[in-house]
């Protein structure tokens, strides 16, 4: 109420139907915008601002689920993480995790939009399959990845068609299991990401290709030097919600690891649902907590670095 | 336009004939798309010690029903799915409805507090939801462990994106329709529901998929605010039932669940492809 009338004067004035053309909205629409805002605002504040703010004096309080106090404990909880080798372990895997799905998931989806780039039938057709495993959970991609690199699965059968007897766990040694569960991460989500390269395609002009064309670039080089550029914008986007998103892994990690083999695939927010599971809630928020600080200290600069290359 | 097309297929044909180019892609889709997707139906089809083997192959000995009938009487199923309807139709609806109502505000005001308003419910969608500090909230307001609270939570932290996209596409439409009703003598609210919201039906549309796709299947925020079985969703559900075996995972029962659990969405998905993924190509850049 008070926002309202302090920010949307009522001037009584005429001249409302030449003002508002240029400076936005008419000041006869401009009353009691407040009580529209408010509802959504309400739910924001509550149920995403407010925890989010609890969440830094949580992360350095005792909260458990084995008292009913509450103490600031200063960085105990962050001290303790890091002795047992839990915190630095859990952000060396997240963030590799982050870099093997963001990179899998682009190049793919670069690679599908360039060649599904035209609409026609066909291109429907394949831009529909290929969407498909957005449909599915984390979790049940997780699973069904999960049989096909299993010992007695899809991939060591064709491997084993070269070398024999080929039985590699995937998932059970810590070199690949890492990496494969990233991947998994990737493949969820390329449909999406490529529908979103597709429309970047679609918005460069066919003149400026058919330009460089004339100019004698190659195909090579149109595409690094006049599509790679123009599709900035789409490319930003991308590589931004791929990175937030694989930051907060843990429903891949969930149903296809757990966390192991040993700890080599605990992600931050794997090791704050084991520590919430063992009501230690505190610790719990101080690795909440390092997922937040982990995408302000990755995502903002890169955003800022790649809106600039946008301009530029 | 003609000149266009003829040119880009002729660089198509210089650079590639399009047999070629498909024969790729489908070569592509086949281990992308074609395996995982085969292997988990065909293996939801079969005896538990079928399935253990992983193979492609169709099944020697048919166990449909058993095994989806299992999902239904062992997996939690019925109960999944009404939590997930409770908690994926009010989520929609409400964020659709608020938020298109905040978009509005947002969009058409150039007032700082109201700027400020924008920002922080922008912020959503660059930060990560801490989880953990949500239950105390919930718990403050008597609905720690709830259905309710869960939806709530979702509501909160899933408006943003749709606050962005929706202000993004108001800017884009022009102003005087809004003012010859207001002229006219029209509500702010009538103009709201008669006006507006059919003209943000496109990009209601793709807000409603982004939604339903991330709020259906997560299972990180139900795993830590749902507590009891009678309220879990179904990856909730999901999970419980492929953990309950402890030494392997019976795969004939799982992918029986995976395949109940995406059955909702691949339904819609297919009924509405066309939309859903034109709605995405359009509406996906518009912020």
């Amino acid at each position: 109420m008070v926002i309202s009338s302090s920010t949307a004067p009522v001037v009584t004035g005429t001249g409302s139907r030449r003002a508002p053309a240029r400076r936005g909205p008419s000041r006869l629409l401009r009353t009691r915008w407040f009580w529209f805002a408010a509802p959504s605002l309400v739910l924001v504040l509550v149920f995403f601002v407010v925890p989010f703010v609890l969440n830094v004096p949580f992360a350095f309080s005792s909260w458990s689920g084995y008292t009913d106090v509450i103490s600031f404990v200063g960085i105990d909880n962050f001290a303790v993480m890091w002795e047992r080798g839990i915190l630095p372990n859990a952000l060396l895997v997240t963030v590799i995790y982050a870099v093997i799905a963001m990179t899998v998931q682009n190049v793919v989806s670069i690679s599908l939009a360039l060649a599904l780039r035209d609409t026609n039938r066909v291109n429907s057709f394949f831009r529909s399959v290929f969407f498909l495993p957005v449909l599915f959970s984390p979790l049940a991609a997780g699973y069904i990845w999960r049989a096909i690199v299993s010992s007695d699965g899809p991939v060591n059968s064709v491997i084993g068609w070269f070398s024999p007897g080929f039985d590699f766990a995937w998932l059970g040694n810590p070199a690949t299991a890492l990496f494969t569960v990233a991947f998994v991460d990737a493949w969820k989500w390329c449909g999406i990401a490529t529908l979103v390269y597709i429309a970047g395609l679609n918005s460069i002009p066919q003149s400026m290709l058919e330009a460089a064309s004339l100019d004698g670039a190659g195909a090579w080089q149109r595409f690094w030097r006049v599509v790679f550029p123009l599709l900035a914008p789409a490319f930003t986007f991308n590589i931004v919600t791929t990175l937030i998103g694989a930051l907060s892994a843990y429903d891949v990690v969930a149903s296809t690891t757990g966390g192991g083999p040993g700890i080599s695939t605990v992600t931050l927010n794997m090791a704050a649902v084991q520590q919430f599971g063992l009501s230690y809630f505190g610790t719990a928020s101080s690795l909440n907590l390092s997922v937040t600080v982990l995408v302000v200290v990755i995502a903002v600069p890169l955003v800022a670095w790649l809106r600039k290359r946008e301009v530029a | 336009m003609s000149a266009v097309t003829a040119a880009s297929a002729r660089r198509r044909m210089v650079r590639m004939p399009g047999i070629l180019k498909y024969s790729l892609i489908a070569l592509f889709a086949v281990p992308w798309v074609g395996v995982p997707l085969w292997l988990m139906v065909v293996n939801s089809f079969k005896t538990q010690g079928e399935a253990a083997e992983l193979s492609l192959a169709l099944p020697e000995q048919w166990a449909i029903v058993e095994n989806f009938s299992a999902v239904i009487t062992q997996g939690n199923y019925l109960t999944g799915l009404r939590n997930s309807l409770l908690v994926a139709v009010p989520t929609i609806i409400v964020v659709l409805l608020l938020g298109s109502a905040a978009a509005w505000a947002y969009a058409r005001t150039t007032s700082r507090s109201f700027q400020f308003f924008f920002y922080v419910t922008s912020l959503s969608i660059l930060l990560p939801p801490a989880v953990i500090p949500t239950i105390y909230v919930l718990t403050t307001l008597q609905l720690d462990g709830s259905v309710a609270g869960y939806a709530l939570m979702m509501m909160g932290t899933r408006m943003g994106l749709v606050v962005f996209l929706i202000t993004g596409f108001v800017r884009s439409l022009p102003l005087e329709l809004e003012e010859a009703a207001a002229i006219d003598g029209a509500s702010r609210l009538r103009i709201f529901f008669s006006l507006m919201l059919p003209l943000l039906r496109p990009v209601l549309f793709v807000g409603g998929v982004l939604l339903v796709i991330t709020v259906w299947n997560d299972f990180f925020f139900g795993v830590l605010l749902l507590k009891t079985s009678a309220n879990a969703t179904l990856p909730l559900t999901l999970y419980s039932f492929a953990s309950a075996s402890t030494t392997s995972l019976r795969w004939n029962l799982v992918f029986a669940h995976v395949i109940m659990t995406s059955l909702p969405l691949v339904i819609t998905y297919l009924l509405a492809q066309r939309q859903v993924l034109a709605g995405l190509t359009e509406g996906g850049l518009k912020g």
